[in-house]
């Protein structure tokens, strides 16, 4: 992983808050009603074939654990609505031969307004000497 | 939701538990839309170091947030919602979420709940999810 990629930005990606996948959301995790809020995850997968991608942040995805996972949320999302998923490199560490990165993502709705910012914090392990 | 007169500091969300099996974790990923080989792929998974397949971190904060929903009433009353994943979950284990409340602002009519999700292995209490935080509007 490359630390001077820190401040990266990607273009927006078009998501679809789709009533089927949020039922099965619903199904899986035993909610009744609305999105769950962890449905925001879907989203997120739609904007991350860029940052995998990304030559110049370099991050080796087979070496890659999941760290940690926020999100908040201005308003709830809204089944059926159309989004877009603004990522961006929030930062970039070097700790002990592993590498965190924040990766930060922006869901804005269609008026421009961000309804909901993920972090996912990704560990890019040492590579095995 | 959830009437702020009912609800004081250090109260404790009920625990909610649930065995992960292998068709949980197909159907997660086919609804996420996170198709790593490591959710999937018994082979794959030892190559990493793991005795098989492990659940998505995101599967079991999933089922934390839903232990959130339970207690807050309705989803749309999450304002927020974090987790740090700290050990794997293999299939046929039993998760349990749980948490408590740390504060109340009754000016915004919200609580903060610290929240975790815990797994007995082998004698001992591993934790999937450790310092989780929600944060959650109250009516």
């Amino acid at each position: 992983m490359n630390p001077a990629a820190e401040g990266t930005t990607y273009p927006a990606v078009a998501f679809i808050v789709d009533p089927s996948r949020v039922a099965a959301f619903r199904a899986l995790f035993g909610i009744d009603e609305g999105v769950p809020p962890t449905f925001v995850t879907a989203a997120e997968f739609a904007a991350f074939p860029q940052v995998v991608a990304d030559r110049h942040l370099d991050l080796d995805f087979s070496r890659v654990v999941h760290g940690s996972q926020g999100y908040d949320f201005r308003r709830p999302l809204r089944e059926g609505e159309a989004l877009v998923v603004r990522a961006r490199i929030e930062s970039i560490r070097m700790r002990g031969g592993n590498g965190f990165v924040m990766i930060a993502m922006d869901l804005e709705d269609a008026d421009g307004v961000v309804v909901c910012t993920a972090r996912s914090q990704m560990i890019e392990r040492a590579a095995e000497a | 939701m959830r009437p702020i007169e009912t609800v004081s500091i250090g109260d404790q969300l009920p625990e909610l538990s649930r065995v992960v099996t292998r068709e949980d974790v197909r159907g997660y990923a086919d609804a996420s839309g996170d198709h790593n080989p490591l959710h999937r792929d018994d082979a794959f998974a030892r190559s990493v170091g793991f005795p098989g397949i492990i659940a998505h971190g995101m599967f079991t904060m999933g089922h934390m947030a839903a232990a959130v929903v339970a207690w807050a009433g309705r989803p749309d009353a999450v304002l927020a919602v974090s987790a740090q994943f700290r050990a794997p979950v293999f299939m046929e284990e039993t998760i349990v979420a749980g948490g408590r409340v740390r504060s109340i602002d009754d000016g915004t009519a919200t609580a903060v709940l610290e929240t975790w999700v815990r797994v007995e292995r082998g004698g001992r209490t591993e934790w999937p999810v450790k310092k989780g935080e929600a944060r959650v509007r109250l009516a």
